[in-house]
């Protein structure tokens, strides 16, 4: 278990896991970096500190359940689970590549650890409910987790979501909002905490990228098989880490060339920053 | 079990048996049918969800059930789960391979009044746009019964379209078989492949036809998918002309498969009695629309004539 988890310590930037990233969509020629880079943070401080989980049994029956909604941020996902030794070298070396399991959404048929495909947004977090509520009914104390975007709240189905868990007490139900500023380029959120406490949850919000911040809210959530359901809303910049692609410009799916490679790769070795 | 008992209300009855003997059946309506599944409610604490009527996240919510080893029924009306919610359908059950069973309501034109929001004739064709689903159109509460039981923990995620009239006949319990089409009458001049309720007329235009001395064979499917090639190949193979009857529109329908299995065996006359594509706009009763549309004896006897002309 965790057998890559000592080359890859958690920073406050994640710098091994965010090269890793670039590798990958540079070599593969296709994924979301920006969009991984701005809940790196979030899922490697669930894997190293909060999640329950084994990597040589992943369907084990106690382990807790992360299901990433906005799966074209998946990159953050594969990186976690080849430090956590769910998926080997071999299998990133192949991301969008033929004979791979690794592709632009993740795919819970061909990936362990992956709970759930997701890539339509919007499907993610009423199947997390689902699997809420069936382990309360199973009488499990499995934590559930889903991690959404906040352009994915846009989606009809988010606040299904918060209506239906809320009033069925699922506390063993948490949502992460990757709130990096999408949605605000199209229809904007408003006051998204006091939307999420209007629908009955237990809110919080944090810098997305401080792992103290992130470690001192989940280390107060209470989970329970009956209770508010939580969100934690996580402020979060698109693209952190490269002052060249953060933002909501063209990087969102764009592939660097031989001499940006070289210069993503550069700044995420520069320790100073 | 009467030949004639509500199906809806055999619905909530199955439910109850197999919920009893059954941990994992969790049901989940969208506000339907709620005073009929009170008896599984009570028996079976903790696995029935009057959801809300939030048809896309009831779905996906079912298969969240399904992930963790439950086997969710959803229920209710037909279009707000398979036109409303068939991206749930197709990447939370059907891409994921997790099981569940479907039981709608309002088959076809059955909620006639309501108009285009509560029909629904495409059922058949959408759900067979997902590779693994498996659709079946049981029109009697013994069909039901007895396929819901057949069928309920596989692998796949089942659809049952229940209308609000059986069509009368008795079967044995053995005749009714997931997946195998019933040969109700033997005849050699044409066959009439039917589904659902139009069983009824199909009989009907059989005995009229056979005062005038024709041979009508009648192929019942009550399974849509897997589709009973080899019944209808084996009749038509005798008779050469082939009648389809059923509440649905011609894309997608069983017409299509019953044509390609004609196609196959070469020389064969076929026509189709369906819905056309058309939307149904009239207001009139379920009877109503069928006469309109020669879903009826009338009808069928009419199709089997020109036929044979």
């Amino acid at each position: 278990m965790d057998k890559n988890k000592e080359r890859f310590p958690t920073t406050e930037l994640n710098r091994d896991l965010r090269r890793l990233i670039v590798e990958m969509v540079y070599k593969g020629k296709d994924g979301h970096i920006p969009s991984a880079f701005s809940i790196i943070d979030v899922i490697s401080f669930l894997y190293d500190d909060f999640l329950r989980f084994d990597p040589e049994n992943p369907g084990w029956e106690g382990r807790d359940y992360f299901i990433l909604s906005k799966g074209h941020g998946c990159l953050a996902l594969y990186a976690n689970l080849f430090k956590h030794g769910f998926i080997s070298r071999r299998d990133i070396e192949l991301f969008c590549m033929p004979g791979g399991i690794l592709g632009e959404h993740p795919d819970s048929t061909k990936i362990p650890g992956v709970e759930a495909s997701t890539g339509s947004l919007g499907h993610g977090f009423p199947f997390s409910m689902g699997i809420a509520l069936g382990q309360r009914i199973k009488g499990g104390d499995n934590r559930i987790v889903a991690l959404i975007g906040d352009g994915e709240c846009q989606e009809g189905t988010i606040w299904e979501t918060a209506l239906v868990a809320a009033y069925r007490k699922l506390g063993n139900l948490c949502c992460i909002v990757d709130l990096n500023g999408s949605a605000e380029q199209i229809l904007p959120l408003g006051d998204l905490k006091a939307k999420w406490e209007a629908f009955g949850w237990e809110a919080h919000e944090i810098d997305g990228h401080s792992q103290e911040e992130l470690r001192r809210v989940f280390g107060k959530l209470q989970f329970a098989s009956e209770g508010r359901p939580k969100v934690v809303i996580a402020h979060t910049v698109k693209g952190k880490g490269v002052p060249m692609i953060e933002g909501h410009g063209v990087w969102h799916h764009r592939i660097p060339s031989e001499q940006e490679y070289g210069h993503l790769m550069q700044v995420l070795s520069d320790e100073s920053r | 079990m009467k030949a004639d008992k509500d199906i809806r209300q055999q619905f909530a009855d199955t439910m109850l048996e197999v919920g009893q003997a059954d941990s994992r059946l969790v049901v989940v309506i969208g506000d339907i049918s709620h005073f009929k599944l009170q008896p599984f409610a009570e028996a079976c604490p903790g696995r029935f969800y009057n959801i809300g009527i939030l048809e896309p996240t009831m779905i996906s919510m079912s298969a969240g059930l399904s992930k963790v080893g439950f086997l969710p029924v959803v229920h209710t009306i037909a279009p707000f789960i398979a036109e409303r919610s068939l991206e749930q359908l197709k990447l939370d059950f059907g891409y994921q391979a997790l099981p569940g069973n479907i039981v709608t309501v309002g088959s076809a034109f059955d909620y006639s009044n309501l108009g285009c929001s509560h029909h629904c004739y495409s059922d058949f064709a959408l759900f067979k746009s997902i590779p693994t689903v498996q659709v079946t159109f049981p029109a009697s509460a013994l069909e039901f019964d007895l396929l819901f039981k057949q069928s309920f923990d596989n692998a796949f995620l089942t659809t049952f379209r229940i209308p609000a009239q059986s069509h009368g006949v008795e079967w044995k319990p053995e005749e009714v078989k997931f997946g195998k089409g019933i040969r109700v009458t033997e005849g050699a001049d044409v066959t009439v492949v039917v589904t659902g309720p139009q069983l009824k007329g199909a009989i009907e235009a059989h005995r009229s036809l056979a005062r005038k001395g024709l041979g009508v064979e009648i192929v019942y499917l009550h399974t849509i998918r897997p589709f009973d090639g080899e019944i209808v190949a084996s009749s038509i193979s005798k008779t050469r002309k082939v009648v389809v009857v059923e509440e649905h529109q011609r894309t997608g329908g069983i017409g299509q498969e019953v044509l390609e299995i004609a196609h196959g065996i070469g020389g064969v006359r076929f026509a189709s009695l369906c819905l056309p594509e058309a939307f149904v706009r009239e207001y009139r009763s379920y009877e109503g629309h069928c006469s309109g549309l020669g879903l009826d004896a009338e009808g069928i006897v009419n199709s089997i004539e020109s036929l044979l002309r």
